[in-house]
This record gives structure tokens, sequence and C-alpha cells, in this order.
């Protein structure tokens, strides 16, 4: 799943070490996210928005688009 | 600020756990099989073997429950890719186990010993590893 994920820790001079002992996982979980190895579980994707404290699509980007006429998602 | 973990064991610490579990099983294993080897059990009534045979398997049974409980404890993408190469490695294990067995039955290949299965299945995880490294 794209995400901003090393931005943002860029952006907070983070390294994936210090990201990962915040959110409690591995840095191998740190960098399979921002390499887009795993795609986060939604307990996941609500620690990492609180730790940057920002809503979870300002981090990652929804791969699906806008309802169609069918109501199927693309 | 504070960590978001849910457990109150550090990534680091739970795979020092596995690896401290994994260590006393496997030696447990290497114990045992010494002994035999130098003829401790050698006098063992039918009885005795029996239990010495389980006694040898339960180190290895020991050794899953130490991975199985590092999965359990570990982070959501490590608890993914080892339940893929574990899957995997599983599966053709398996596959190989049954086509040497229908060897042994049909082409007159050598009896192999069921306890190599176990080797096998970690040398296979070992070979599949490196390919199994992402969640999705």
């Amino acid at each position: 799943m794209k995400n901003q994920l090393k931005v943002l820790r860029a952006q907070h001079g983070m390294t994936q070490e210090d990201l990962s002992q915040q959110l409690g996982v591995s840095r191998q979980a740190v960098n399979a996210l921002e390499t887009e190895k795993h795609s986060p579980s939604l307990d996941l994707a609500y620690r990492i928005a609180a730790v940057f404290d920002l809503p979870i699509d300002q981090i990652f980007e929804s791969p699906y688009e806008k309802p169609r006429k069918n109501g199927r998602l693309k | 600020m504070t960590a978001l973990s849910p457990s109150h064991l550090s990534q680091d610490q739970i795979r020092r756990q596995y690896v401290i579990r994994s260590s006393l099983f496997l030696a447990g294993y290497v114990a045992v099989n010494m002994a035999a080897i130098f003829g401790a059990f050698d006098d063992a009534k039918p009885r005795g073997a029996i239990a010495l045979a389980l006694v040898v398997a339960a180190p290895l049974a020991g050794h899953i429950w130490a991975l199985l409980a590092y999965m359990r404890d570990a982070d959501e993408f490590m608890r993914a890719v080892m339940a893929r190469r574990f899957i995997v490695s599983s599966g053709i294990t398996m596959a190989l186990t049954c086509a040497w067995g229908f060897m042994e039955s049909y082409a007159q290949a050598w009896h192999a010993p069921g306890f190599l299965m176990y080797p096998l299945f970690w040398l296979v995880h070992g070979a599949v590893s490196p390919f199994i490294r992402s969640s999705n």
C-alpha cells in the first residue's frame, strides 16, 4: 500500500529503529511498510497515525477510487 | 512519546526468548540422541524403547511450540512472513516425503527413516525463506 511513511519519518528526524520502538514492531516491519511489502492492519495504521498525529488517509493512499455507477470499487 | 506496543515485551526480547527456547529444546534433543548413540539405553525393554522414542521426539514438539509462541508474540509483519514460510516449507516437505514414499513402494528406493522429515523441513525452510520476504 502506497504511503508517506518514509517522508514523515524523515521529517520527524526518526530512524526506522526509532519508529519501530514507538510502534512496538520490529525494524523489519517498518522497512516492509515503507517498501510496500506489507499492508498494515487497521490497528497498526491507527498506531502510525497516532505517532505522527495525522489522519490515516494522509499517511496511506487508498488503492480504491470512488465507487462507479454500479457501486463496485475499482 | 509513549510506545504503542500491544505487548509488554519488545520485539528484540521476543526474538531472544525464541532463540533461548529453541536452543534449550534442541540441546535436549542432541543430549538424548547422544546418550542413545553411546549406549545409555541399550538395555531398554520394549516399553522403555517406546518411552525413549517419545522422549527423543518431545524436544522437537517443544521446538515447534517455541516457534508458534514466537509467531504469536511477533509483530504482524513477522507473523505473516513466518506463517507463509512455514506453510510453503510444510507443503514442499510433505510433497517430497510423499514422493519418496511412493518411490520406496514402486521404484525400490532405499527406506528413509521418518525422523529425517524434521531436518528436511528446516532445510526446505532455509531454502525458501530468502524468497518469502513480503506479507502481500
